[in-house]
Parts: structure tokens; sequence; C-alpha cells
């Protein structure tokens, strides 16, 4: 039997009036990467600080590698590595003094430190500037030694708060590149976005969470399905699109057509699966077709459909 | 204690990398003992021009030797080198609009006559461009001694009309003019707790920087807060103490050595002597730790670290200036008995006991101030409501 690395049940955390967390489950295996997805402000961060016993739950649990998890906690935390959002490192420190004060922390010592920080250093691109302050880094090497200390000891459940945020598409690249390498080394990542892209590429199972609520959660196609599920074709060109219209009705998986002489929008179950035998038929129909745009409903359509909001709101 | 170790070397050697603090615990204290040497410095070493006078007195005036006798006397005072150069009323005069002496005293005819029928008495004093603080001093000696032959000619007119014979008041006049203050001065060694004008503003400077000094320490907290490193360290499987206390352990370090060190080079530069070293070492570190109890209040009382800056530069100018820093403060009443709690009054008062040859023995009472002044401020630390960083 495998037990869930982390277990969070009917997590509530208020701020004065505000609730910020407002029971919230969710679960997740040796392996997995999970995705928290919410705007600003839905919760996120206060979900984590209770995951990383930052700050103390005012109900509910939280239980890391099977120890439970509160700010005097220390066993659990033994089990974690934290990547929070802002960039956690000390400036007038080098880049190998960073990670060796770390585990230390962590309680790693002698030759075992010092290898686990050469790896690190490897793993994150910094052994050539290990010795340069990390003031003295771009802001995308000082990304990936605030994600590197988080690695330190090799935890059973990885944190990553927002890590992109604010980082250019180059070495944002490389951190979800680094997340992915991560997740197949069988580490569980609880990474918490507001980039729609990033918990589409990234999490085997995303939480939506709004409000403090976490509105719905599962797989990216669990999700998916709540809107409905359904794809939309476009096909533009020359040619009596409305006349092919009664033919594309016949299709196999075809809900519905809507067509006007020039354009027609067609919903069918499984656009990319369809689309040949759509353009074939059309063709076949005299239709020249100038342009084919797929549709698909996405997670940020998945919000809009729970939230009635989009996730940039 | 590993963990404790490696945060506190770890935030030691950032401190030292920043520069803030050897600027600000060291060369600003340093500048500003330096500036206030030369301005107040030589207080300490004040030096009295010679000083001639010239008197003229009636040569049958039996009176008159007594009051010259006088002047001439201040020659055998420390500091004081009077030169007395009797002449006639004239060239008394002459000496004077000559720069030839910075002072003359004319004593008119009949002042002994005078003084014995109990009428008023004076005598003039002709003072050039010249006349200095040794002038100053001649003329003050000789107002004191005209007014004791005023006393002398109450006393003669009182006798007089109470229906004394007048053969019996000369004896009481002379007791009158002769029997000096009802009280006696005696030369001693100053106030054992009195430091010179140098090494009072090399400590006082040691002991107001000390304020600033330790801010670095505990203070960090709110910086590591604002930069996420707080959060990263409570995600560590250490107890949350050995955070606070490693800042704590930085702000004592910090605040010993910075304190320990002005007072070596301050010494050394301003010829400041504290006396005993175990007793000097042990008064910087009570003053470190009292110092250091402050920054928790403050951190307690903030919730930024720029108003963190702001709160520990009020805290330190009202306990430095309060403590005697810059000059030195006196209060009546019960405003004195706060001024006494004041850590930095209390290094001050330890400092000026071991400046004057006082061991680990004398010190007891700057010292259980200075603690008791750090258990105070950790309590009352306890009871402002927290903002985040110390729990």
């Amino acid at each position: 039997m495998t037990h869930d690395v982390l277990v969070v049940d009917s997590l509530v955390r208020r701020f004065g009036d505000l609730t910020a967390v407002d029971e919230v489950s969710f679960r997740i295996a040796p392996g997995e990467t999970y995705g928290l997805l919410g705007p600003n402000g839905a919760g996120k961060t206060t979900t984590i600080s209770m995951v990383a016993g930052l700050i103390a739950a005012d109900a509910g649990t939280v239980t890391v590698a099977g120890e439970p998890m509160t700010p005097r906690a220390i066993e659990p935390k033994r089990h974690l590595g934290l990547v929070p959002q802002e960039l956690a490192i000390y400036p007038d420190l080098t880049g190998r003094e960073n990670l060796t004060l770390f585990g230390r922390l962590q309680g790693l010592r002698g030759s075992e430190l010092k290898v686990r920080v050469d790896e690190v250093l490897a793993l994150i691109g910094l052994a050539d500037r290990a010795k340069d302050r990390s003031k003295e880094y771009s802001g995308g090497m000082k990304r990936r030694l605030n994600i590197g200390i988080g690695l330190l000891n090799r935890p059973t459940l990885l944190i990553l708060d927002e890590p992109t945020v604010g980082v250019d598409p180059q070495s944002r690249n490389a951190i979800l590149e680094s997340v992915e390498a991560l997740s197949g080394e069988g580490m569980a990542v609880l990474y918490t976005t507001h980039y729609m892209e990033e918990a589409e590429r990234l999490c085997d199972r995303i939480g939506i969470i709004d409000s403090g609520r976490l509105q719905a959660e599962g797989t990216r196609d669990d999700l998916i399905r709540l809107t409905g599920g359904v794809d939309t074709i476009r096909l533009g060109g020359s040619g009596d699109l409305a006349a092919a219209a009664e033919e594309l009705r016949l299709i196999p998986g075809v809900e519905r057509v809507d067509a006007e002489r020039r354009s027609a929008t067609l919903t069918v179950k499984d656009a990319p699966a369809l689309v040949a035998q759509v353009v074939g038929t059309a063709a076949d129909c005299g239709v020249t077709l100038a342009d084919v745009e797929i549709t698909r409903p996405d997670l940020e359509s998945v919000f809009l459909h729970l939230t009635g909001k989009g996730l940039r709101d | 204690m590993r963990q404790l170790l490696a945060l506190t070397g770890s935030d030691l050697l950032q401190r030292m990398r920043d520069k803030s603090v050897l600027i600000f615990a060291l060369l600003v204290p340093l500048a500003l003992m330096t500036v206030f040497n030369l301005v107040f410095g030589a207080a300490d070493d004040l030096e009295i021009d010679p000083v001639t006078v010239a008197i003229s007195a009636p040569a049958d005036d039996d009176l008159a030797p007594m009051l010259t006798g006088v002047v001439r006397s201040l020659d055998d005072a420390d500091e004081l080198d009077v030169t007395v150069v009797e002449t006639d009323e004239a060239g008394a005069r002459r000496q004077v609009e000559d720069g030839d002496t910075p002072l003359a005293l004319v004593v008119p005819v009949g002042f002994g006559e005078a003084a014995r029928a109990g009428e008023p008495v004076t005598v003039e004093a002709v003072r050039g461009d010249e006349a200095g603080l040794g002038a100053e001093i001649v003329l003050s000696v000789v107002d004191g001694v005209l007014d004791q032959v005023a006393s002398g000619t109450v006393t003669a007119r009182a006798a007089l009309a109470e229906g004394v014979a007048p053969a019996d008041v000369g004896p009481l006049v002379e007791q009158a003019t002769s029997g000096g203050p009802a009280y006696d001065v005696e030369s001693g060694q100053a106030s054992d707790e009195q430091l010179s004008a140098g090494a009072a503003l090399v400590a006082g400077q040691a002991g107001l920087f000390l304020l600033f000094t330790v801010s670095f320490g505990v203070t960090g907290l709110l910086v590591d807060r604002e930069s996420g490193t707080l959060a990263r360290l409570r995600s560590m499987p250490i107890p949350g103490w050995v955070i606070v206390a490693a800042k704590a352990l930085v702000s004592f370090v910090l605040g010993a050595v910075a304190t320990g060190v002005l007072l070596a080079v301050g010494g050394y530069l301003f010829d400041a002597d504290f006396g005993s070293v175990p007793a000097v070492a042990l008064l910087v570190l009570c003053a470190a730790a009292a110092g250091t109890s402050v920054m928790f209040l403050v951190v307690r009382v903030a919730s930024t670290s720029e108003q963190a800056g702001i709160v520990t530069s009020i805290v330190a100018l009202v306990l430095g200036i309060g403590g005697g820093a810059f000059f030195p403060v006196s209060a009546a009443g019960a405003l004195s008995g706060v001024l006494d709690l004041n850590p930095v009054a209390a290094l001050l008062r330890g400092l000026g006991t071991t400046s004057g040859g006082g061991g680990l023995a004398d010190i007891g009472i700057p010292v259980a101030i200075m603690l008791g002044f750090a258990v105070v401020m950790l309590l009352a630390s306890r009871l402002v409501p927290d903002r985040g960083v110390l729990s």
C-alpha cells in the first residue's frame, strides 16, 4: 500500500473576519505533482504556509510523510523542501555559503553536506558561480539558487510557491523542466501558480482554489469535463460553407454546426481526432479552406465555469 | 547547538560583509568622539595665564596692606600665577593703559579709616583689554575681602547702636572680619564615579552607539521576514527559539565587540584610562545584554525593518542623551531615580568607578542595573502583542 506524502484535511485559517482558507482538503501521492491553481489572494500561499508549518491552522490537519505538521513540529520538516515565492536567499553570502548554511540547518554535516552542496550546485547550473555572492547573480540564477536550497535534503515533499513569478521566459522554462525532472524522480511536488499553462504542463492533478475554498480538483481532463468537455472547429474559406454544413453534420462526433456562407463553427467531442475528416468533407463539397482553428476547453475555461470569473481577474 | 552556531556565524559574516555595521558601530562613533574631543576636550586642560596686578595704596593706610597681602597670597594657589606691583595711583592707571598689566587696584585715601568708622569702603578696579580669567579671579577675591570688611562695618554699627562701649567694638569687628566662612572645604579625591572629559566622551559615544549596533542582530528578523528567508528558516527542522536566539547572539556579540573596541581605541586616541580590564569587560557585556534586550521590544513594536530603524534611533537617542552620552544629565525627584536606571548611565557610572581604580567588587550596582534593565525589557516585550517574527 502506498501512503500519501501529504494529507491536508479540512484546513481552515482565519485572519480576523476574513476566512483565508476554508475547509481545504487534498492529498499528494509519491511522485505526483499537485497544482494549486487560483488567482492572487485565492488562499494558495496561506494553504502552503500551513502545509510547511509556518503558521498554525485554526482547524483541520496537515500530515507530511505520516507526521502531523504544526509550526513547532520538527520531524515532518525533515521531509520538506520549501521554495518560497520571494527570493529567500542571503545576498551577502555566496551561492555555496547559502547552500551550506541551509544544509546545516537541515541537519547535514561534514562530507555529506559538501557532496550534497556540490550536487545541488551542479543541478541548478551554478557550479562555476558558486564562489560569487548571490547578490551578483542574475534574476534567473537567484531563482535557481532559491529552488536549489529547497532540494538540499532530498525532500519527500517539495513545495514551490509561484516559483516563476517575475522570471524571464528562458529561466521560467528551465524551472519548469527542473520540476518535471524532480517529479520523475519520485518526489511529491505541491506547486502553486496562477499561470494556467504551468499547471497544465506540470501537474498530474490540479486543485482549483478561489476565495479560500477548493472549488474542484482532479486531472486536467477531469476538470475539463466539468465544462461539458466539447471542442470547437472553426472553418473559414471560399465556397458555400452553408451548403457543406449538411454533410458536416453527418460526421460521427459532430454535435452541432453553425454555418454562414464564408465560415462555419462545429461543436465536436474530440476536435484533433475529427479535424482531418472535417477538412476532407468540406473539400468534397467544393469549399476551399483558408483557415482552420481548433479551440479546446482549458483550465481558464474551467475556472470561468466554476467561479464565473477569469484567473487573472 | 550546531544549528544555533551555524546561523549565528552566518549572520555575523553577512554583517561584516555589508559594511554597515563597521560604519555605524565603529567609524561614526570614532568620528564623533574626535569632533567632540576637539570641541570640548580642552575643558579639562584649562590654563590660566599669569596675571600682574598693579596696586596703589596710601602709604599711611594701615588696612590697605591687608588687601595687597591677600592678592599677593593668590600666587601660592595652584593654577594661579599672580604678581603684584606696588605703585602710585597714576602709575597704576598708566600701566593698564599701556597694556603692561591687565588689572590695577586703586585703594582710596581714607580706606582704613572709613572701614573702622563703619562707612562703606570701595576699591577702584581698572581693567585693561587684556584682562582674562586670572584678572577675574583676582577681582572676585578682592570682592570677597571687601565684603568681609563691610561685614565688619555692619558689626561695628550694630555694636554701637546696642550700646557696646567703643573700646569693646574693635574685638567684635575683628572677629566678624576674620572669622571666615561657617564651613570648611576639604580638598580630597573627586567622586569615584567621575570620568574625565575625554573619557566621558569616549564612554558616552560607546554607550550610545551600542544601542545602534545591537539593532543589526535582532531586528534582522524583520529583514528576514520581508525577504522570505524567515519563512524558509521556519520550514527547517529546527526549534523556533534557535532562530530568535541566533539573532540575539548576533546582537550581543556585535554590541560587546564594538563597545570594547570603541573603549580601547577611544581610550588610546584620547588618553582615557578606564582601569581594570576584567571590570570593564563585565560592564561591556552587561551593557550589550541590556541593549540587546531593548531590541526585542523594538521588533514587537515595529512591523517593518524601516520602522524598526526609526524606533531604534529614537530609543538610542533617548537612552543615550538621558544617560549622559553627550553631556552630564541630572534631574530631581522621581525622574532622578528613572535616569539612574538607564543602562547607558549605568555603563558610564561603572566606567567612572573603574577609571577611578575600582574593580569587579565595586561595580555591583551598575551591573545590577543593566542586568535588571535587560530582564525588564524582555518581560515587557512579552506583554506587547507579537507581530509575527518572534512567535
